[in-house]
């Protein structure tokens, strides 16, 4: 008994071995890739780097987050941020959930849906962002523009209106981004069960009812996952808007990752750039935390 | 009886048109796109636009070989996204093999660990990078984009390939750990086979993700590596108006991502789908 138990033993630390060389690499590329460059930004984010003012040098403790706390413009694009963010996955899992209850209804052609669901997903936001400011919003000439002169006659400056520029970079990143709750959407309503709603449909429930009490409760976690996915990836968008409208026009869609950006790479002031960009670092854990833990249904462990 | 035939009927064409007028808005924007790459660039700024028009393969021709050709473009982003893709794999796969299947010291730390690198903000890679490559001298280099690469690569291959993993039967292993067969011969010859598809998709998410890569290329190459997403920026920003030319290169750079998406159509929808449908059991 007691042999069975040591060669068990060692076959179970021959394992643990085992495992850790298989993980090792990984974890230690990722620990010099990701978290060493992120040690150096909290560094740098606590130091004095203006590229444009060399000479200002060392250490300046907390001054660049106090700075943060005071500057309007850091608040404006956090809200811009929570504007674009909320929205977008709101709109994303909306129309994702509507067309794929829709697309379930039809009996012929569904795999149409799923091929062309590809096409905004593989697109490069950057080229996405470019075709919206040419072809599409861009004065007189972008469809857009000829549609609302023809059908309202009036022209309307998309990219250059400050509100209307905002509704534009929402608009794009959702054009592009629904395809990807649609399709994780569809294959979680795909696989419920259809005895599931023959059994309502006998007790007479309602398509709402069924809806509401069926359909919910069990594509609830593939909803969950795409607003997690969808919600981080919106915090940090950054090459559509950049494309279309650059954070413009003013800061007028210029979200808290632009700002950083913008911080950093022309006004030179690495140090506060790289505050800014902990505090998004932050509040994208945060947010990706509240979403997990708001994934498990009421009540359940 | 056929009143209700009928208005079933009806719903049913109702809810085609509707499902119908969305996918035409996402099809529509790409459609848009080849229709002006075929016009001559007079022709795109016509007012209105002109639908009957002598469609040219000038735009295609130029922007392929001609003055404004983006091919060295591409090759720079064919050898960062392949070699980033490779290096990922061969780290990825044999690490999500033991998150997936072994008892592993610190398992669940170190698999939120991943998950968290794979939430990190690229703008705050993006400025330590810029120091750091700047002050080693590997800004604009094939080296410094590739591992910049990995940070992203990495952490979602992990992920997305432990989840293939866990569909591999157990009963597998366990044949082969009665068959007395090493644990590394197991994972080669029994454990890889299972995930082959897998690791196709994988590889096509990866790559995906390095060609379609925009932030790190503007800031962190320049004019020796100039990826092709950041030669369209450039188009729209030295040569204002030349929309059909710009038509012409992003579909150029585009289809062949179209092309393996559609290709990996099935197992696209998988990847994708792969935790969600589960619930998301990831850790």
């Amino acid at each position: 008994m007691k042999g069975v138990n040591r060669a068990q033993a060692s076959w179970m630390k021959g394992e643990r071995l085992f495992a850790t060389a298989l993980v090792a690499p990984g974890v230690i590329a990722l620990l010099v890739t990701t978290t060493a460059p992120l040690v150096y930004l909290l560094w740098t984010s606590l130091h004095a780097a203006n590229l444009s003012m060399p000479w200002v040098k060392g250490f300046v403790g907390l001054d660049h987050y106090v700075h943060m706390l005071g500057d309007g413009r850091f608040w404006d694009s956090l809200r811009l941020t929570a504007i674009y963010t909320v929205t977008t996955v709101v709109l994303q899992v909306l129309i994702g959930l509507g067309l794929a209850l829709l697309v379930l209804q039809i009996p012929h052609g569904q795999w149409l849906f799923r091929l062309v669901a590809i096409l905004p997903i593989v697109l490069a936001p950057v080229v996405v962002g470019l075709f919206w400011r040419t072809l599409m919003l861009s004065p007189s000439f972008g469809l857009f523009d000829i549609f609302t002169t023809q059908v309202f006659g009036r022209s309307y400056n998309w990219l250059g209106d400050p509100t209307l520029a905002l509704i534009s970079v929402i608009l794009i990143h959702t054009w592009q981004w629904t395809a990807f709750a649609f399709l994780v959407l569809l294959a979680g309503l795909a696989s419920i069960a259809p005895d599931l709603y023959e059994a309502a449909r006998i007790d007479r429930a309602g398509a709402f009812a069924r809806f509401r009490y069926i359909t919910l409760p069990l594509i609830r976690p593939a909803i969950m996952i795409v607003i997690i996915m969808r919600a981080v990836v919106a915090l940090s968008a950054f090459a559509a808007i950049y494309a279309a409208t650059g954070g413009g026009p003013g800061t007028a869609t210029q979200i808290l990752n632009l700002y950083a950006y913008q911080t950093s790479f022309v006004a030179l002031d690495f140090g506060y750039g790289s505050a800014q960009a902990v505090a998004l670092l932050i509040l994208t854990l945060a947010v990706s935390a509240a979403l997990f833990r708001l994934r498990r249904p009421k009540g359940w462990a | 009886m056929t009143g209700r035939g009928l208005r079933r009927r009806l719903a049913k064409a109702l809810i085609t048109a509707c499902a119908t007028a969305i996918l035409a808005v996402w099809a529509f924007p790409i459609f848009w796109a080849f229709v002006v790459a075929l016009k001559s660039e007079s022709e795109v700024l016509a007012f209105p636009p002109s639908l009957v028009f002598t469609p040219t393969l000038r735009n295609f021709i130029d922007t392929l070989v001609g003055r404004f050709s983006i091919l060295p473009e591409m090759g720079t982003s064919l050898v960062i996204s392949l070699v980033a893709t490779l290096l990922t794999i061969t780290i990825a796969v044999p690490a999500s093999y033991a998150f997936a299947r072994l008892r592993l010291p610190a398992g669940k730390l170190l698999g939120f660990y991943v998950l968290a690198t794979q939430m990190l903000p690229p703008v705050g890679l993006v400025i330590p990078y810029f120091l750091i490559l700047n002050s080693v001298g590997l800004l604009d280099t094939y080296q410094g984009m590739i591992v910049v690469y990995l940070t992203f690569s990495l952490p979602f291959a992990i992920w997305l390939m432990v989840s293939f993993m866990e569909d591999v039967p157990r009963e597998m292993e366990e044949a082969a750990a009665i068959d007395r067969a090493s644990r590394l011969k197991t994972l080669w010859y029994v454990i890889l086979p299972q995930v082959r598809g897998g690791i196709a998709v994988t590889v096509v998410f990866v790559f995906l993700n390095c060609w379609d890569e925009f932030l790190f290329a503007v800031q962190l190459s320049g004019n020796r590596v100039r990826p092709v997403t950041v030669a369209m920026y450039n188009f729209v920003s030295v040569e204002q108006t030349l929309w059909a030319k710009l038509s012409a290169a992003a579909l150029i750079a585009m289809v062949p991502m179209m092309a393996i998406g559609f290709a990996a159509q099935r197992h696209i929808v998988k990847g994708l789908t792969v935790g969600a449908v589960k619930g998301g059991g990831r850790r």
